[in-house]
């Protein structure tokens, strides 16, 4: 590393944050350790589980989208397509819980007591909104461009 | 014939120019943030429920968990757009391959990927689990708060980590431009500044869906909100009267409180309590899965009742619960919340009785306590030596 990375001071900080994350995971993985053995199986099950849904399921899900839109999507309608499928789609993925409701109890009117699904409907609407917008503008620009 | 492993892509094989170190940086960079707050809020909140021996939990400000809980709750709901945009823009690195030829190196490489295994395992398992307890779903077996509470240092240290090896590559690409603009042509597709700007706007869309569950004036915009905060005399419940099975407890008309210090015991009335000097004070009730709401209510001092059986001021107090069973049937009310002139043993909330999912005939509503311990059905108050 040379002066480029910031010199001493630098690497005095990196080693810092570098013992420290380790004091952090050695910790963590003690408290996880004495939970018990069964505990642990489960929660390793589920840790391998999360990566595997992203790696092995969603990333290539949204690579095959983003071949298919590159073929077929004109260039302007890229960018609000894809903007709009990344706020639709992150914000679907954390409302999981509350649109299956899961959680929900019959003895308890209080929990989870909102129409999400009509929730739902009406931010995909006013996303496709955002996104015909943004598209009329892209258009506009991009036949002045090739003008 | 090729070979299988051709078939794996090379990180060259991923062609977006978004991908890379100027939008990981920068989305990395708030994405840290609200790990680091959730980390330190989720600190509290532990701290909170089981308070260690040198600490004393403070009871002022009166909302001061609600809004660490809150903001626990909001900043990890924010981080899932961040970690998915993240993720996105790292992904072809997964694709790196390994130099088997230096054995220095290849340790080094190894040791990098084993941390970043860690560090996303860790992240999406916080935020998985998070955002299930917060809606009460448990699709699990392990015990939600003690592993939360575990990996959630698994998942900051090998956060730390990650920041001491990537710190030069950081350093560089947020002080770096972010688009190549002499390169752009409107022929390119959607630009980087585009892309982050989607990125805030899905994190922005992601809190105000969610947030008013302990926002109040959100509550209008919340379409995702684990509560809509309504509920008897106003307020939502967390465990119903049925789910505790206190019912024939809490009806019976011989109901009694018992206060106990030592051989001293006083028994006392629903009409009884009543005809204690009452209090009104306006304090949240703020559970852990990151809802609140604020309430008035009206009630016996703690430290009244206390009085009648001559506790010392810097004496603990175990809350008993009508209820049989549950983690939270008994409580400790530590000194410095039995002596407040705050704690009340609740008779009305809103300006109605309280309601048997509230807590009727009385439960403990204390400022600055986690709604898990404000003891719902009260059967005992006792005075430990």
């Amino acid at each position: 590393m040379g002066e480029a990375d910031g010199g001493s001071g630098v690497k005095v900080l990196r080693g810092l944050l570098f013992m420290l994350g380790l004091a952090g995971l050695a910790w963590g993985g003690k408290q996880l350790l004495g939970l018990g053995f069964d505990n642990l199986t489960i929660t390793g099950v589920w840790l391998a589980a999360g990566v595997l849904a992203h790696d092995a399921v969603l990333a290539p899900l949204v690579l095959v989208m983003a071949l298919i839109a590159v073929r077929v999507v004109p260039v302007w309608l890229r960018g609000p397509l894809a903007a709009g499928l990344v706020v639709l789609g992150s914000v679907t993925l954390l409302a999981v819980p509350v649109l299956g409701r899961f959680g929900a109890r019959a003895d308890n009117p209080t929990l989870l007591d909102r129409d999400y699904v009509g929730g739902w409907l009406v931010l995909a609407a006013i996303t496709l909104a955002g996104v015909a917008v943004a598209s009329l503008i892209s258009w506009h620009r991009h036949r002045s461009v090739l003008r | 014939m090729r070979s299988p492993l051709s078939l794996i892509p090379h990180p060259d094989s991923f062609t977006s120019r978004l991908r890379g170190p100027e939008i990981a940086s920068r989305v990395g960079l708030w994405l840290g943030i609200s790990f680091l707050l959730a980390f330190v809020t989720g600190l509290i909140s532990h701290a909170a429920q089981d308070m260690p021996g040198w600490l004393t939990f403070p009871t002022r400000p009166v909302s001061f968990y609600r809004i660490t809980q809150g903001v626990h709750v909001i900043s990890g709901t924010a981080a899932v757009p961040l970690l998915l945009v993240k993720l996105w823009s790292v992904f072809p690195k997964l694709f790196d391959r390994f130099t088997f030829g230096d054995v220095r190196r290849l340790a080094l490489q190894l040791a990098e990927r084993l941390s970043i295994a860690l560090l996303v395992s860790a992240a999406i398992f916080q935020l998985v689990t998070g955002l299930a307890n917060s809606a009460q779903w448990y699709p699990w077996s392990f015990s939600f708060r003690s592993t939360h509470y575990a990996v959630a240092w698994i998942a900051i240290g090998a956060l730390i980590v990650h920041i001491a090896v990537k710190l030069p590559g950081i350093r560089r690409a947020l002080s770096g431009p972010l688009d190549d603009d002499l390169a752009r042509t409107s022929e390119q597709g959607p630009s980087r500044r585009g892309f982050l700007r989607t990125t805030w706007v899905a994190t922005g869309v992601a809190v105000l869906t969610t947030a008013g569950a302990t926002v109040p004036w959100l509550r209008q915009v919340s379409i995702f909100g684990v509560r809509s905060g309504d509920g008897p005399a106003g307020i939502p419940i967390n465990v119903s009267a049925v789910a505790a099975r206190v019912i024939p407890a809490a009806t019976n008309p011989a109901y009694a409180l018992e206060v106990r210090n030592g051989g001293k015991q006083v028994t006392l009335t629903r009409a009884d309590l009543e005809a204690m000097e009452q209090t009104t004070a306006e304090l949240p009730i703020a559970c852990v899965e990151g809802w609140s709401a604020s309430g008035e209510w009206r009630g016996v001092r703690v430290r009244d009742l206390l009085a009648l059986v001559d506790a010392a001021e810097d004496a603990d107090v175990e809350v008993t619960s009508l209820q049989m069973q549950g983690a939270f049937r008994q409580t400790t009310l530590p000194a410095n919340f039995a002596q407040d002139p705050l704690t009340l043993l609740a008779l009305e909330l809103n300006g109605e009785g309280l309601s048997l999912d509230h807590g009727h005939p009385c439960r403990l509503i204390a400022p600055n306590r986690p709604g898990v311990l404000q003891t719902k059905w009260v059967k005992r108050m006792e005075v430990l030596a």
